[in-house]
């Protein structure tokens, strides 16, 4: 069966949207996931586009092309155009933020970081920091077996 | 028309202007804020307490409704248009000396040019612009210290918000291609093709989506580092006040499109979830603030609970819900202001200031629901309403709030007598006495509300009437529509 040019653009949407949230949930780097969001995004962009599509369509623009013809639905044009630039101006927020928590704790891996805030807040609060899941919470358990007495 | 459009235009003009005036006068700078702010409310204050019989509809630049914007105010938009002019004067930074302070009142006037534009909004893409505003302005606000913990507090904010996003533009993308309109009273007319599983869909993404901001279940775990590490003012004002803007426009949704739909199902199971989540983790919180922001997630669960509800006593429980929530909660993070140390510092805090600990036990009291304050009237009313839909998933939500308002109890509780237990070394009360203002006046607005609780209930139940009318919402934006629908009955 063959693909129609309009399908391959709804799978290619649904794709880097489903890649991007991909990326969010599985990477722990910062950077990787703002780049994540921003795949995300751009699926999103082309979803809301061809929610308005219509083929063989004029651009959306008074005085273009003949005037009988049917034109694609500006409104999700409208709409793409904003989220673009929200969109990237929450990235470069999101970036500018990168570069100083970098440094300030020389790392970007939000597994990492996240145990600083913990750790800062707990200072801060006056309460016992949390548990790291990397160290043992207490003393080494005593082995069940006591040790052998010593030879004289 | 002024007071639909003024509100929302000047404090987004006078955010931009703050910072090239404050080159030139810091004065006139920190005027501007709350002068635009007192003009709001000026404006507004009229159409609040005396509402005029039909809503304020303007179409912006006189495009008609469909193609052009929509500002809808029925009695429910320009309440909380006036209660986001009223809690940003309430919480602004009114003491000075912070270097960051014309930064800081940009970006205030910024959150609440959009927090009204959420208000007043009938239309989708607006919302959805509002929406990212208010989110951008309240990242600023977070990081504005420039610590580290607010750092990354507001980096793993903005992550988990843009995703929200993303996820709320997918279900208004999937909405569009079935109806071909991002109005919400042209949605209203034909709710139909929404009604498949596909609409549900786009229900369920714009859910989650907006649920970011609203403390809803799977995106929330931002709630309490963020609140622990911004500023108290910032808290009182995301946690009282722009949830309940994310609330308003789910609602919105809800009582125009998917009333007649599984919708109410989704709300009420992410509800039971959020609830549990916030006030299971609220009573193993072991600081202040962190404690009163997961019991912030728990109470925003039962307003999605209460508007699961069907029909107009699902509005009415779940308005009154959400407004008691705005004025308690608002209130406990101003406490926060000095009670920012962990619970066990805070033992024997009475002895230096005994009326910031009778207000906490006045809205500890409020939040559990004992009988004569209001939150007793908002509990009942939910658990009524649940009681009468008789499904085996309300039920559920019966049993859960009745289980988590016993731990909440405890919680709670347990604080209060921490507060009055004697101690050699009471811990150092407040600097001076505007610092707990707002809760002072939050509180004496709590106990006059419990004095006359049968006005305040007519008034609710005026709201509610016109708010969960979804006839009344599409005639008022359509008067054509309404001549067309009588043509064929």
């Amino acid at each position: 069966m063959a693909l129609d040019f309009v399908s391959i653009l709804y799978i290619g949407a649904l794709g880097l949207l489903l890649l991007g949230t991909f990326g969010l949930v599985t990477t722990t780097h910062l950077f990787r996931l703002i780049l994540a969001l921003a795949l995300a995004e751009a699926g999103v962009n082309l979803l809301l586009i061809l929610s308005g599509y219509r083929g063989g369509a004029q651009p959306p623009i008074l005085g273009f092309g003949p005037q009988d013809m049917p034109m694609v639905d500006p409104i999700p044009q409208a709409l793409v155009l904003t989220a673009i630039v929200i969109g990237v101006g929450v990235q470069a927020l999101a970036v500018a933020a990168a570069v100083r928590i970098y440094r300030r704790y020389g790392t970007l891996d939000l597994v990492a970081l996240k145990a600083h805030l913990e750790g800062d807040l707990a200072r801060k609060q006056g309460i016992a920091p949390p548990k790291s899941a990397e160290k043992p919470a207490g003393e080494r358990p005593l082995s069940p077996v006591p040790p052998r007495p010593q030879e004289p | 028309m002024l007071p639909l459009i003024l509100p929302v235009v000047l404090p987004l003009l006078a955010a931009f202007l703050v910072m090239p005036l404050a080159r030139m006068s810091a004065l006139i700078a920190r005027a501007l804020g709350p002068i635009v702010l007192t003009t709001s409310l000026v404006l507004l204050l009229p159409c609040c307490l005396d509402p005029p019989a039909q809503p304020l509809v303007l179409a912006i630049g006189n495009f008609a409704p469909p193609l052009g914007i929509v500002f809808y105010g029925d009695r429910l938009a320009l309440l909380f248009a006036n209660a986001v002019a009223l809690f940003f004067l309430l919480f602004w930074d009114w003491r000075g000396g912070n270097p960051q302070q014309a930064r800081q009142d940009a970006l205030m006037l910024l959150l609440a040019a959009s927090a009204t534009g959420l208000a007043l909004s009938g239309d989708l893409f607006n919302l959805y612009v509002f929406y990212e505003l208010a989110a951008v302005a309240s990242f600023g606000l977070v990081s504005l210290s420039g610590t580290g913990p607010a750092l990354v507090a507001t980096v793993r904010y903005l992550l988990v918000s843009a995703f929200g996003s993303v996820l709320a533009l997918a279900g208004i993308a999937l909405l569009y291609l079935q109806t071909g309109t991002l109005n919400l009273a042209q949605l209203g007319i034909d709710p139909e093709p929404l009604q498949g599983p596909a609409g549900l869909l786009a229900f369920g993404l714009m859910v989650i989506g907006f649920g970011v901001k609203a403390e809803l279940f799977p995106l929330n775990y931002w709630v309490p580092e963020v609140y622990a590490s911004a500023p108290a003012r910032i808290s009182a004002l995301l946690a009282g006040l722009i949830s309940k803007l994310a609330v308003l426009i789910l609602l919105r949704l809800l009582v125009l499109v998917y009333g007649d739909t599984a919708a109410p199902q989704i709300l009420l199971f992410l509800g039971i979830l959020t609830i549990f989540f916030g006030e299971f983790s609220a009573w193993r919180a072991q600081d202040f603030p962190r404690m009163i922001a997961f019991s912030s997630i728990g109470q925003l669960g039962l307003v999605f609970i209460a508007f699961s509800l069907s029909g107009s006593w699902g509005v009415l429980a779940g308005i009154a819900v959400a407004l008691h929530h705005l004025l308690v909660k608002s209130a406990l993070f101003g406490l926060a202001h000095r009670w920012s140390g962990s619970l066990q510092a805070l033992t024997g805090s009475a002895q230096r200031t005994p009326l910031a600990a009778a207000l906490f036990v006045l809205f500890a009291l409020s939040l559990i629901g004992v009988p004569p304050l209001p939150g007793f009237w908002t509990k009942i009313l939910v658990l009524a309403g649940l009681a009468q839909e008789g499904s085996a998933l309300a039920f559920t939500g019966l049993g859960a709030i009745l289980l988590v308002t016993a731990v909440e109890a405890h919680y709670l509780f347990r604080f209060a007598l921490q507060l009055y237990e004697k101690v050699e070394n009471a811990p150092a009360g407040f600097r001076s006495f505007w610092e707990f203002l707002p809760s002072l006046l939050l509180g004496a607005a709590l106990l006059a509300v419990t004095l006359r609780i049968n006005p305040v209930a007519d008034r609710l139940r005026a709201i509610t009437q016109q708010a969960a009318d979804r006839s009344f919402y599409i005639t008022q934006v359509f008067p054509q529509a309404a001549a067309h629908r009588k043509d064929q009955p």
